[in-house]
């Protein structure tokens, strides 16, 4: 019974899959250009990268097969890197605990009652977002600026004088001069994800914790926060690839110096490559980063768990 | 959420709602400060700079817009030139893509979308310099290519995806009746399927738009030696050693640098936030 119940589906799949035969051509031809794109641009260099971090290559000579020795030399024998290992731990971990105050400022944006000036923060809140980053970076480097800055400036004007300090230019500041950039920190995307995250919670809660009068601190705690976790838990995984491989703001700001005190790995891979053509150390270097924020994500993964889980 | 209990003439706002705006303005001053100092900065001379950073009296110096116009302006052009072609060539590619696995029966179908859906798994963060040698061997660099080609590779993944997810949630009947009418799978995509993926289409336009006119490390290794085809990034960059201690033409230049963005999103306002806030992913 059952076998013929098959023959028979399978027969008039069979009928219907050859009276369609344009559909199924015009699905391949729809989908093939986004696929070679894909492969080409995208899984093409994740594969060849992956190679290259076994291999010597200076980017003229033929690549020569060196095994896990590029990772040996990192690890073993590479100050700079563990150096700059330690750098990127400093900034993961400041930019977790970053974090909080756009949560912060996304609870008390919830919070407001009136539905007009929700709007308009909402509104203020989105422009930080199409201002091209490397325009905020410059800003940022002309506030630290050592002569005629505005922290500077500013520090002279009310009379503190002696706290004016060479910020980007002193290696035990620099580190936090750039961590303490952005201030006050709030990440205006974010925002829109967490109320997005708060909005869609019944709104049965909310007037159940008014009426049992709970009061504002607690009701972070016991409810908004554990509500947003799940919108956290991405945002913390962005925040910590970002932390692990981003360093466009380092090489703009001090370009890894002053004595390497901000030098990161993703910036020490860059240098690596194309100043120095150590292109199978660099690769080695992009994979142990890979690496570190496949692990650190899936620990935060792991460990967070949501009311959806 | 409209809450219930907002009355039309609120006759006393307490307290606490008095905080939580001030803790907004503040917030929102802060973070408008960096900007606020550099248009203020963008109308004086180096002198008022050093001299009057706190005060804004005239003369004001219009003509730091005038130089930093002439510097500006063809890396604007350089940017909306890569931006718009990465645009229209990805955003097209993903939604037909995602058509096609939403609703069109195909052979190979299950691989095909596990080369994208595995690929959104597995980010590129050791892409930089296989990327680079890839784009060498083709012979591309200095010319607009790498950024074009790469940026269109990458964002396909996700948003592949994404277009797929969203015509799934389309009501199959739709599609169907179109069918039955006997409509073309190509006039099904472009009369049906696009208009209705419109606000997913702003959102990656955006995405894809934001993402070309902040890149700068990127174009940087691709763009060794042809100045003339830097994007606005690197242009602002070398304008800072250009104009070095003039910082009036300086924040002219960061300012000018700012408008296109901020026009682009006062067209799509109310798509981009509204996309933003519905369509926070949760985990």
């Amino acid at each position: 019974m059952i076998t013929t119940r098959k023959t028979k589906m399978k027969l008039s799949d069979y009928l219907q899959r050859g009276k369609n035969r344009t559909e199924m051509a015009l699905g391949l031809l729809f989908v093939l250009p986004a696929a070679l794109f894909c492969i080409l641009f995208d899984w093409y260099p994740t594969i060849d990268g992956i190679i290259m971090a076994f291999y010597d290559w200076n980017g003229y000579d033929a690549p020569i097969f060196v095994g896990i020795q590029n990772f040996i030399d990192l690890f073993a024998h590479d100050e700079l890197f563990l150096k700059s290992m330690k750098n990127m731990s400093i900034f993961v971990i400041g930019g977790l605990v970053l974090m909080f105050p756009t949560i912060i400022a996304s609870v008390v944006l919830f919070r407001v009652r009136n539905s007009k000036a929700k709007y308009v923060y909402r509104v203020l809140f989105c422009i930080p977002m199409v201002i091209p980053f490397i325009v905020g970076l410059l800003m940022w480097q002309y506030i630290y600026n050592p002569q005629f800055g505005f922290l500077n400036q500013l520090l002279k004007q009310i009379g503190l004088e002696s706290l004016r300090g060479v910020w980007l230019g002193d290696a035990d500041l620099a580190i936090w001069s750039l961590l303490f950039m952005g201030f006050p920190w709030v990440t205006t995307g974010a925002v829109l994800i967490y109320i997005g995250g708060l909005q869609g919670v019944d709104s049965a809660i909310w007037e159940v914790s008014q009426l049992d009068g709970v009061g504002p601190v607690k009701k972070f705690f016991a409810l908004e926060f554990p509500l947003i976790l799940g919108q956290f838990k991405l945002n913390l995984i962005g925040a910590i690839t970002a932390g692990v491989t981003g360093y466009t703001l380092q090489m703009i700001m001090t370009n890894g110096g002053p004595a390497f005190s901000t030098l990161v790995p993703g910036l020490y891979m860059y240098q690596l490559a194309f100043k120095s053509h150590r292109y199978g150390d660099a690769a080695a270097i992009s994979i142990v980063l890979f690496a570190v924020s496949l692990l650190l994500s899936w620990v935060s993964i792991k460990f967070i768990k949501s009311k959806e889980d | 959420m409209e809450q219930a209990t907002t009355k039309p003439f609120p006759r006393k706002i307490g307290w606490a709602e008095l905080l939580k705006h001030a803790t907004l303005i503040v917030t929102c001053v802060l973070l408008f400060f960096p900007f606020l100092l550099m248009l203020q900065m963008s109308l004086k001379t180096q002198k008022q700079i050093i001299f009057e950073l706190f005060q804004i009296k005239s003369p004001f110096h219009y003509d730091n817009y005038a130089k930093a116009f002439r510097e500006i302006w063809p890396l604007v052009g350089n940017s909306f030139m890569m931006a718009i072609v990465s645009v229209v060539l990805s955003v097209f590619l993903a939604s037909l893509a995602g058509y096609a696995f939403a609703r069109l029966r195909f052979p190979f179908k299950r691989v095909l979308f596990a080369i994208f859906f595995l690929k959104m798994l597995i980010p590129g963060v050791a892409n930089l310099i296989p990327s680079y040698k890839l784009a060498l061997h083709l012979g591309i660099l200095d010319t607009y290519l790498p950024v074009i080609l790469f940026c269109a590779g990458t964002t396909m993944p996700f948003w592949v995806f994404v277009m797929r997810t969203f015509i799934e949630q389309q009501p199959k009947e739709l599609f169907e009746s179109m069918r039955i009418d006997g409509a073309k799978e190509w006039r099904i995509f472009s009369s049906l399927a696009m208009p209705l993926m419109r606000a997913m289409v702003v959102l990656m336009s955006i995405n894809v738009f934001t993402f070309i006119w902040n890149d700068y490390i990127w174009p940087l290794v691709t763009i060794p030696t042809n100045t003339a085809l830097y994007p606005i990034t690197l242009g602002l960059a070398r304008l800072a050693t250009l104009y070095k201690g003039q910082l009036g033409v300086l924040t002219a230049g960061y300012t000018l640098a700012c408008i296109p963005l901020l026009i682009l999103f006062i067209f799509t306002m109310r798509h981009f936030i509204d996309g933003l806030t519905s369509g926070s992913v949760k985990m």
